[in-house]
């Protein structure tokens, strides 16, 4: 009994961040250990709070445009695609056929774009190296480039417009997006060698963290997060907008709700993205307006509010958006889905081992910048 | 649950009923918004209405997507958007609060999601959600003291760090003073001259863009009244240039004034850098150090109000005021002020008492410490 005693240990914080690689962004974790065991966490954000939704607040409907690229970095073209359908139903905009198709075949790229770089530095956390990070960048390079050419930036895009796009994409459009499909699908069955039929990798996610889908709803989950735990929601299906409901795909749902099912949910996601995106060059016109006919470039939307909710690579994105006429909004509120599924880190960690802290934030695939705005 | 949630109209005017039928003595006022109904019920009602929506099986509102706050000056206003995945509907409930009693019960218990999101609810508007268990501020970690996202917040103040630039366009504008006074004393500063001809320039573009959006010009005309605008000043500048040399002779008044403001402005800034210096010396904490300078500039704006009648002493004044033997004594008072208001901004929220009782009592602590002081 008594060289128990002596062997017992005390509780210890320790505490990642904010400045930590495994964070992915500017987030601290005060973790309370028991030897190696999680005992608590308390997540600690709000370093990447810009106090954009008051900016937006005093900037017209346009200038906005270029905040919702600042949210989610990852997911620039979702989020314009949410803003400026949110200003579309307020406004009652009809908007073009080819731009609509325009902005879905780049809102599904980058859905790819998105979830490449979560496979590549979730790859990391769990402990290969870099080497799917490198695979993963190889193939977001490409589709980076094909951005680059459409709207003229890398990263902050800004090329959606209420009532369409900024300007029409180049003549090789429908060309380049069909050169980067095969690359793409290439890129993934190498990544499904390296990680998905991994043994290590199965065997050190499988069973970690689950969550019933019970919980998830209650925590507020959504998209892969959700997904992975069996609920079959996709705001694409259940609520479709734009031309959503043109296009035949499946919504991938994991069984277990661990970690391994919100990796393979991404996976799947990436493939069904593809099909979208096959199927809408094909419908897609080769000629027509890009953008509606009267939108003012100072647009006055009437009065009025809309809570508009779009499925973006992290979940459900929403803005809430309510307007007493003129030409800013009133109040402009971004719901972020990784925010919400952060919430619930703590009750996903306690219990387990420190190292799988990391994996289990990983699994998550937050984005700082969307969750604290 | 696996069950894949099917496509649901939008407008479901349908609920609003429901919600009547489950509870008929609660007063909903009923509107429809572009995406949603909303209903607006009396804050002594939200939770029995929430629990309801959560519990009744007609409603089954287990999804709680987002709490925004909306500041409507005369009141605060809570938005709830709820979605069903039992029946797939969705609904909106708004209640309302005053500033001076920003009191909201908390659904924290009906819904884990609430937590994260009425936090920075509470934090950016100043909300008190009672009953929440865990009321700390989420994006900052000792809290703000004043609710950035209300409208009564100025966008930007100007900081301690814009101080410097300031001074700079001080100078110059004092420069362009001594300029049109005697030339022959002051050489002309070409860059001051420009600086100002681009400011005024801007501020003229500006207000004729205004003007022309004001009266709802199209693109084309609004750049033709900037233009139109633009030769009217140039014309204006050109005939000023002809009668220049007759203002130059007689000396100008302002001038004086102008140089008295820059010399308090230089005061000013060697105040803060010498008590930054000193709080860095002494290796405080940056709110230490935020704390001393702010003290500091008070030190200084009282020895500024003593002596109004002479304001040629004043460079000389303030390295006084900040002399090096009572350095301890003012770090020690910013200390202790510091400490009162952390003091009193605990207190009141131990109390839980609102924003504006508050703030009272930071202001009635440093009183205190004034006068002990």
């Amino acid at each position: 009994m008594a060289i128990e005693r002596e062997l017992e240990t005390i509780d210890l914080n320790v505490n990642v961040g904010p400045q930590h690689p495994a964070t992915h962004g500017v987030f601290r974790m005060i973790i309370t250990v028991d030897g190696e065991l999680v005992v608590d966490l308390d997540p600690v954000i709000g370093y990447m709070h810009r106090g954009g939704e008051k900016l937006s607040e005093n900037c017209d409907y346009r200038q906005a445009i270029g905040y919702q690229d600042r949210t989610d970095y990852l997911a620039q073209f979702n989020t314009e695609f949410c803003y400026v359908l949110a200003i579309e139903q307020l406004a009652q905009i009809e908007v073009p056929e080819r731009a609509s198709y325009i902005r879905v075949i780049l809102s599904e790229m980058n859905r790819i774009l998105s979830h490449l770089m979560f496979i590549g530095a979730f790859g990391t956390d769990v402990g290969f190296f870099a080497t799917p990070f490198m695979y993963t960048f190889r193939d977001r390079e490409m589709i980076q480039d094909f951005f680059e050419e459409v709207s003229g930036e890398r990263m902050m895009y800004a090329y959606f417009r209420p009532g369409g796009v900024a300007w029409d994409v180049p003549a090789n459009f429908k060309q380049r997006v069909r050169q980067l499909l095969p690359a793409i699908q290439r890129g993934l069955d190498e990544v499904n060698e390296l990680m998905t039929e991994n043994e290590v990798f199965i065997t050190r996610c499988r069973g970690l963290s689950p969550v019933t889908p019970e919980q998830a709803i209650n925590w507020g989950f959504s998209g892969p997060m959700l997904r992975a735990t069996g609920v079959r929601h996709d705001l694409r299906r259940a609520e479709p907008y734009s031309i959503y409901d043109r296009f035949d795909f499946d919504i991938p749902v994991g069984t277990q709700g661990d970690v391994y099912d919100r990796y393979m949910v991404r996976v799947h996601e990436i493939e069904q993205s593809m099909r979208i995106i096959d199927q809408a060059l094909r419908q897609m016109p080769d000629e027509g307006p890009i953008m509606a006919e009267g939108v003012r470039r100072v647009l006055k939307v009437p009065e009025g509010e809309v809570y508009f909710r779009s499925e973006t690579p992290r979940g459900e994105y929403g803005i809430y958006l309510v307007s007493k006429g003129g030409d800013h909004p009133y109040r402009l509120k971004v719901r972020s889905p990784a925010f919400c599924n952060l919430s619930a880190l703590r009750e996903m960690s306690v219990g387990n081992y420190v190292a799988d802290v990391i994996i289990i934030l990983g699994s998550i695939d937050i984005v700082l910048c969307e969750v604290d705005r | 649950m696996a069950d894949e949630t099917t496509a649901s109209p939008r407008h479901d005017g349908a609920i609003a009923e429901v919600f009547q039928t489950v509870l008929p003595d609660v007063e909903f006022a009923v509107a429809e918004t572009a995406s949603d109904i909303a209903l607006t019920i009396d804050r002594a009602d939200l939770e029995r209405v929430m629990a309801a929506a959560r519990e009744n099986d007609r409603l089954a509102f287990d999804f709680l997507r987002c709490v925004s706050g909306v500041d409507q000056i005369s009141a605060l206003e809570s938005v709830y958007h709820l979605y069903s995945f039992k029946w797939g509907h969705s609904v909106a409930i708004k209640v309302r609060c005053t500033p001076d009693d920003p009191h909201i019960p908390t659904v924290s218990h009906i819904w884990q999601a609430a937590n994260w999101l009425e936090r920075e609810t509470a934090e950016l508007f100043g909300i008190v959600y009672d009953g929440h268990p865990d009321p700390r501020p989420l994006l900052t970690e000792e809290g703000l003291g004043y609710y950035i996202l209300r409208k009564s917040h100025p966008l930007a103040p100007i900081e301690e760090w814009q101080e410097d630039f300031l001074k700079e366009i001080q100078e110059a504008q004092a420069r362009m003073a001594t300029a049109a006074g005697p030339a022959a004393t002051a050489p002309i500063d070409e860059r001051a001259l420009k600086i100002q001809q681009a400011q005024q320039k801007a501020a003229i573009m500006k207000k004729a863009r205004e003007e022309a959006r004001a009266r709802g010009l199209s693109g084309a005309e609004e750049k033709e009244a900037v233009t139109a605008a633009l030769r009217a000043w140039e014309e204006e500048q050109a005939a000023a240039a002809t009668a220049a040399p007759a203002a130059a002779a007689a000396p100008a008044a302002p001038a004086s004034d102008t140089a008295s403001k820059i010399k308090q402005a230089q005061a000013k800034a060697a105040v803060m850098k010498k008590a930054r210096d000193e709080a860095r010396m002494q290796g405080l904490s940056p709110e230490e150090e935020k704390a001393a300078v702010r003290a500091a500039l008070d030190e200084y704006a009282k020895s500024q109000a003593a002596p109004p009648a002479a304001p040629a002493p004043v460079a000389a004044a303030a390295p006084a005021a900040a002399a090096p033997m009572d350095r301890a004594a003012k770090i020690a008072l910013a200390q202790k002020k510091a400490a009162a208001i952390k003091n009193a901004r605990e207190q009141a929220r131990m109390q839980g008492l609102g924003p504006e009782e508050e703030r009272k009592m930071v202001q009635e602590a440093l009183q205190k410490v004034a006068e002990e002081g």
